[in-house]
């Protein structure tokens, strides 16, 4: 087996008047969870297009497990969840299922018996009812986001790319997701999604990718990341009144660097050599009262937003990654 | 391969499966045979009507013209009821005689009147007045019978007795019409026109049809991102072809179910008739070989892959239905501006326009086999017609995967045609 699953080396994409990939590497051990990070219209979108050779970069080569990705053999070993979803609406599931199998290799009686494993898994095919043989619009809106999890997974892909999977997901199909994408990794799979949800990223990914207006501003593992970010955030969790005075200690420049505000808790960057004593004295002498104040890694959300800022997420909004 | 098969599969079942293909390959041949039955059926009506029988002969000449007239128009004076009444009246009395006739009409007692005077013995003039003078064939019937009748009086002059003058002016004549091609007698010109309109019709409507079959299948592709789907797993020209196949297939099936039935249609077509109470009239299919019907097939075949093309890359390239509606019209002024030719190609199916439109690849799908329906067409101009229309598909096809491939992942705003070329040059 190869070491990555996706090799990504200097890719190009140039759409008229803009760029949307630029120069990017990246690389998806195999077996890892990844997570393609972003905001709208950073490239995820492009980036993904390219790697399933839909669309082919202006320059630069993708590799996927080894081979080139315009191989025809190894879109047998991909299975894709696009953005946004849909199927055909008047086929019957367990014909369009079929269909998608198809298209993966997998045929006759071996795609038949997949579909009822997996119709029956995630209960769309229970002893009063097989929805297998409805029709895609008599579907619920989340019966049919299943069958489309069924569609890419069906014929056992080593390497799943979603894109943006979680949009869109009520809450009981999101965790249905987290459970499958962690099965996947056990099984040995690859998985790689796109999001701009920093909190599922961090939970379920081994290693991220941040990219905005096309280029990559950072990778590598979520515990390396973290750690180069070092130890200078601080997590500080208030109680009742005083937070006004907190406000304004927080507007210090000498001590903070930025403060991530979400009223009763902050996420706070300290201020090149600055100590953490120093603000912690301060902050009891304001008033307040402190209810936790712990040194913590920085979160991807507070790597993303020092990272990208304000640069990446007011452009280029258009939905097209 | 295999994929492609699964696409071709996919588009074919899915459209074979449903309610209106059901229909419309149901009520096509009922639609096709009415299309030949209903004029023959009215070329019958066209023999005079029982409305002859139920007029009146005011007769002025005091020879018994009126008698031997009623005799004429009747035929067959065996029938009853089939006489027409004979009025015999003084010169100086017409003009009562004929106001009484006319009050008769008004009061739907009789359809009409003829006045034969001593004008009509001398082979001037007659006169007729009635309900149904419009009607080209009642008057025809009761002009040739006063000819008839003229002519015996003349012959019984001369001294021709009963029985010879019968045997002369007996003329059942039965007038047929035939057309001659440059490849020889082609059965009844009226037969070989209907064919080829209904040809041309046919295919006509199906590229209509099954083209924005296509372009709204694309559409829904596209907006469901199922193309996406596809995309990662076969290469987009693959599904383009999957597609244009599929569908064609469909169309050929149809075509194929409602040229049987309609020939089989057409074999009942006398029983049919004589149920409707028409006469049974001589009325010869046009000879089709075999060859003749793969050349039609072969002319749709290319025909619908020219157009479902170009409509498949219309549909990758909006983003909503009204969309394309919009954006097919182009397509549809190129179909309908050839629909527009159907007749004056069939009035003159070796004409210049005839020659110029069938080598077109725009229109020749459905001028060739309006030509080869109606007439010989030299090989040669079958060949190059063919040919034209291979290579037509060929850029179709290339220029349709090109707006393709880069449509189906772009949305948002139509784009303008300038932004559709630029398409066709990117690289993928």
């Amino acid at each position: 087996m190869t070491e990555y699953a996706i090799d990504i080396v200097n890719i190009t994409k140039r759409f008229a008047g803009h760029t949307a990939v630029r120069d990017l590497t990246l690389r998806v051990p195999t077996g890892s969870v990844y997570g393609l990070l972003g905001p709208n219209g950073a490239g995820k979108t492009t980036t993904i297009r390219m790697i399933l050779n839909i669309i082919a970069p202006d320059s630069g080569m993708i590799h996927i497990f080894g081979r080139p990705s315009n191989d025809p053999k190894i879109t047998e070993r991909l299975g894709y969840l696009p953005e946004e979803r849909g199927l055909y609406r008047k086929m019957q599931v367990r014909r369009v299922l079929k269909f998608l199998a198809e298209l993966k290799g997998v045929r006759g009686s071996d795609a038949d018996r997949r579909i009822d494993e997996w119709l029956e898994r995630l209960s769309l095919k229970t002893p009063e009812k097989d929805w297998g043989l409805a029709k895609i619009d008599e579907l619920s809106r989340g019966m049919q986001q299943k069958v489309q999890f069924i569609g890419t997974l069906l014929h056992d892909p080593d390497l799943v790319i979603l894109d943006e999977p979680f949009s869109g997901l009520d809450p009981i199909n999101a965790q249905a997701l987290k459970d499958t994408v962690v099965e996947l990794k056990h099984r040995g799979k690859t998985v790689i999604f796109s999001t701009h949800l920093m909190d599922n990223a961090e939970r379920l990914c081994d290693s991220v990718c941040i990219i905005a207006q096309g280029e990559k501003v950072l990778d590598g593992t979520v515990t390396d990341v973290r750690e180069e970010h070092g130890q200078r955030n601080i997590a500080l969790a208030l109680e009742g009144d005083g937070m006004a005075g907190v406000a304004s200690i927080l507007r210090d420049h000498s001590l903070v660097k930025r403060a991530d505000d979400s009223n009763r808790f902050f996420e706070i960057e300290l201020a090149p050599g600055a100590d953490p004593q120093a603000l912690l004295k301060r902050i009891v002498e304001s008033g307040a009262s402190v209810q936790r104040f712990e040194m913590i890694q920085p979160s991807l959300h507070q790597i993303f937003l020092q990272k990208v800022g304000a640069r990446g997420v007011e452009e280029r909004m258009s939905g097209h990654g | 391969m295999a994929k492609l098969w699964a696409i071709i599969k996919r588009e074919y079942l899915e459209r074979v499966r449903s309610k209106w293909f059901l229909i419309a390959t149901f009520f096509g041949p009922i639609f096709f045979s009415a299309i030949i039955i209903v004029p023959a059926w009215l070329a019958s009506k066209s023999k005079a009507t029982s409305d002859v029988y139920n007029t009146t002969i005011l007769d002025a000449t005091g020879t018994g013209f009126g008698h031997r007239l009623a005799v004429n128009i009747a035929g067959d004076s065996t029938i009853p009821g089939r006489m027409p009444t004979v009025k015999v009246v003084a010169p100086s009395e017409l003009t009562m005689a004929e106001s009484l006739a006319t009050h008769e009409v008004m009061r739907k007692q009789k359809t009409g009147y003829v006045v034969v005077n001593q004008q009509t013995l001398a082979g001037e003039s007659a006169r007729y007045a009635g309900t149904n003078a419009t009607s080209i064939a009642d008057m025809a019937q009761i002009k040739s019978a006063i000819r008839q009748t003229i002519l015996a009086s003349r012959l019984e002059k001369v001294g021709l007795d009963n029985e010879k003058m019968k045997e002369i002016t007996f003329i059942p004549l039965d007038f047929s019409t035939e057309r001659i091609t440059e490849r020889g007698r082609a059965g009844s010109g009226m037969a070989s026109v209907l064919f080829g309109f209904a040809i041309g019709f046919l295919l006509y409507l199906s590229i209509v049809v099954y083209g924005q079959t296509i372009m709204s299948g694309v559409l829904e592709e596209k907006t469901t991102r199922v193309a996406e789907v596809v995309m990662s797993s076969v290469p987009t020209d693959t599904l383009l072809v999957g597609k244009v196949l599929g569908v064609g297939a469909v169309g050929l099936t149809q075509q194929i179910l409602w040229i049987g039935t309609t020939y089989v249609l057409l074999k009942l077509r006398a029983p049919i008739m004589a149920k409707l109470g028409a006469p049974a009239v001589t009325f010869s299919l046009p000879d089709i070989s075999l060859a003749a019907g793969i050349l039609f097939l072969l002319f749709f075949l290319l025909g619908f892959i020219f157009y479902s093309s170009l409509y498949a890359a219309v549909g990758s390239s909006v983003n909503s239905e009204s969309e394309a509606r919009q954006a097919a019209s182009p397509l549809m002024i190129m179909i309908v501006s050839t629909g527009v030719f159907i007749q004056p190609v069939l009035l003159n199916p070796t004409g210049t326009t005839a020659k110029v439109l069938s080598l077109v690849p725009i229109s020749s799908p459905i001028i060739m086999p309006i030509r080869m329906a109606v007439t010989g067409v030299p090989p040669l101009e079958l060949a190059g017609s063919l040919a034209f229309l291979a290579i037509g598909c060929v850029l179709a096809l290339w220029l349709a995967s090109r707006i393709y491939r880069v449509g189906l992942l772009m949305y948002g705003k139509r784009p303008t045609m300038k932004e559709m070329a630029r398409w066709v040059s990117y690289a993928r």
